[in-house]
């Protein structure tokens, strides 16, 4: 996964020209649109900035959002891992579709994901319609918004775990099982140290990815203030009603949040982004 | 800023900024500092009344109860386009009570078996807790010269209009502008088609609610907006009105109707929801819906608000037989059949 093996660099040119032309090109598709959120939550002074943010819905969405994403990196670091492990060690009827289907939450739109699972755990749905009588409703709540983040952000953990395990000398787990160790004991000190770099690497993409997930979201969470609204899903319904520095100041947040965890994903992984 | 020969400890910035990440999102629910469980009506609405409920009603209705000694009780609110908020309680949205921009929405809630039907037309008014009329936004200055419906049928005039499968506030609209030419040739129902097709041909964008329609309107889409008179009263209340608001001559005026959702109110609640819902129709509740541009339910507590605009030829949808006629013979068969089989031609 070492981007430094394709780092070909070509000393004798010039490179202030395309260098600039790239520039040039991600100032109106990136730079400037990331620059007026900022600009707009801070248009009105950093009171104005304070005020949108203290809300008692702007601090719960915030907080949900952030909740929810620290429980779907958790279990997906756990699922995935253990999915990662079973793909790249074991050999089986199957396998090859499994790794598909492992990986197809990447190509769904993610309004469909919130679509299927309101088809199955909503009250008319598959399971939901058996559910319901005993009380259990996981759509249109919590438990709703963290099943649509599990599916969506799925397949994250997987492609950082599992190239790493793939690659990993089979030996040394060999060399464990020789001197008696058992399946977990060799999963736990000798395979889960040398994955450390893709653990923390596929929870911060996992979190990441949870933080901003809108379109399964915004199906299956009813968007209840101080309830279900998650951070994005306040911003749409702020943005929407008009109040656009509500809405920006918590765009701005949710922005810096991700620079910040990108950040870390370049600086303690080692996966250095020249 | 390569690893190595750094004071703090490789690792401990992440652990430090996630570990305060997640003290800071869970706080409100760690055993300490946590305010004891109060009693919670869960409110769903219809887009544009936001802000009269969460800065206006909810609180003078916390204020009274517990006033009356009942203590406190806190509000769990959604609002979206009618439709929307109508499928989310259809598949299940734990909604208490929902304040339905039209109701037909109402009949949609009672055909797929949430509520009794015509369980509302047991509540004051028939259910309708406040009303407003159908206006039309032009730029300031009114550069189009705009001073009716018919005058939105000319060439080259963009209409922002909600989008009438998520939006209530799109059916009444509908209905108004077909309703306008209707009563114009004094009861034609082809005129009321030719109006609304004039109309239709115009829409050039269709936004899922009353609410998200006056956002594009007021980013800079389009030349008019039709939507609810209460928008611009409430706006211009606040100094922030950034258009001229025409009064067509003939307009319909929405009622907005109330439903409890009984399957949701657990027995606890009951009593506050009951309260809740005898607060909407009092004076009090009445009084703040005017202060937010709404027309009261009662003529006398309008009288004086000469920001509610006088219009000629005010109508009802009970002119048109109901919402369940009228939704059939005006909304499916002639706007959705026939003119919009007729715009959609380039």
């Amino acid at each position: 996964m070492s981007t430094r093996a394709y780092a070909v660099t070509r000393a004798g040119r010039r490179a202030a020209v395309p260098a600039s032309l790239v520039v040039l090109f991600l100032l109106p598709l990136i730079l400037m649109p990331l620059a007026a959120v900022f600009l707009f939550a801070f248009r009105g002074g950093p009171l104005a900035f304070w005020n949108g943010l203290k809300t008692p819905e702007a601090q719960f969405a915030l907080r949900f959002s952030l909740l929810v994403a620290f429980a779907t990196a958790a279990v997906n670091t756990v699922l995935g891992t253990f999915t990662a492990y079973v793909l790249s060690r074991y050999r089986f009827r199957g396998q090859r579709i499994l790794g598909i289907v492992v990986n197809l939450p990447v190509a769904i739109p993610t309004v469909v994901v919130g679509t299927s699972l309101l088809l199955l755990w909503g009250p008319i749905g598959l399971l939901g319609r058996a559910l319901g009588p005993l009380g259990l409703q996981p759509m249109f709540a919590p438990a709703g918004v963290l099943l649509a983040h599990l599916f969506v952000t799925f397949p994250y953990m997987l492609g950082a775990v599992k190239p790493v395990m793939d690659e990993m000398e089979e030996t040394y787990e060999e060399a464990a099982y020789t001197i008696g160790a058992t399946t977990w004991q060799t999963f736990r000190y000798v395979i889960l140290p040398t994955l450390k770099g893709g653990l923390f690497a596929g929870a911060l993409l996992t979190f990441a990815h949870s933080l901003g997930e809108f379109g399964a979201t915004v199906m299956v969470s009813g968007n209840l203030r101080l309830k279900t609204q998650t951070a994005p899903l306040y911003i749409f319904a702020q943005f929407e009603a008009g109040n656009i520095e509500a809405a920006n100041a918590v765009a701005a947040v949710l922005a810096l949040l991700s620079f910040f965890i990108f950040f870390v994903l370049l600086r303690y992984t080692g996966r250095e982004g020249d | 800023m390569r690893r190595g020969g750094r004071v703090l400890p490789r690792g401990l910035i992440p652990v430090v900024f996630f570990g305060a990440l997640l003290l800071y999102s869970a706080w409100p629910w760690l055993p300490f500092g946590r305010p004891p469980a109060t009693p919670t009506i869960v409110f769903y609405g219809f887009s544009i009344l936001g802000d009269a409920m969460n800065k206006g009603v909810f609180p003078e209705f916390r204020k009274q109860w517990a006033a009356q000694g009942h203590g406190d009780v806190a509000f769990r609110s959604a609002f979206a386009g009618s439709g929307t908020i109508t499928n989310q309680i259809v598949l299940g949205a734990p909604a208490e009570l929902a304040l339905l921009s039209l109701e037909s929405d109402a009949d949609r809630l009672a055909d797929a078996g949430v509520i009794p039907a015509g369980s509302w037309k047991r509540l004051p008014e028939g259910g309708v807790v406040n009303r407003t009329p159908f206006v039309i936004f032009v730029r300031p200055g009114n550069p189009l010269r705009i001073a009716d419906f018919a005058d939105l049928t000319r060439d080259g005039v963009r209409i922002v209009h909600p989008d009438p499968l998520t939006s209530g506030g799109a059916n009444w609209a509908i209905v108004a502008e077909y309703g306008a030419g209707f009563r114009e040739a004094g009861g034609d129902a082809a005129a009321g088609e030719a109006l609304l097709a004039g109309v239709w041909r115009n829409v050039a964008s269709q936004a899922a609610s009353a609410r998200a329609a006056r956002t594009q309107f007021e980013n800079g889409f389009g030349d008019a907006l039709i939507t609810y008179e209460q928008e611009a009263v409430y706006d211009k209340s606040r100094g922030r009105l950034k258009a001229d608001v025409v009064l067509p001559r003939r307009t319909i005026l929405s009622e907005h109707t109330l439903v409890v959702i009984d399957r949701n109110v657990p027995k606890r609640d009951r009593a506050l929801v009951d309260g809740f819902v005898r607060f909407l129709w009092s004076e009090p509740a009445q009084r703040i819906f005017v202060q937010y541009g709404f027309r009261s339910v009662r003529d006398d507590l309008n009288a004086g608000h000469p920001e509610l605009g006088a219009i000629e030829d005010p109508f009802r949808i009970a002119d048109f037989g109901g919402w369940r006629r009228a939704k059939k013979e005006i909304v499916e068969d002639v706007w959705k059949r026939r003119v919009m089989k007729i715009t959609a031609k380039p």
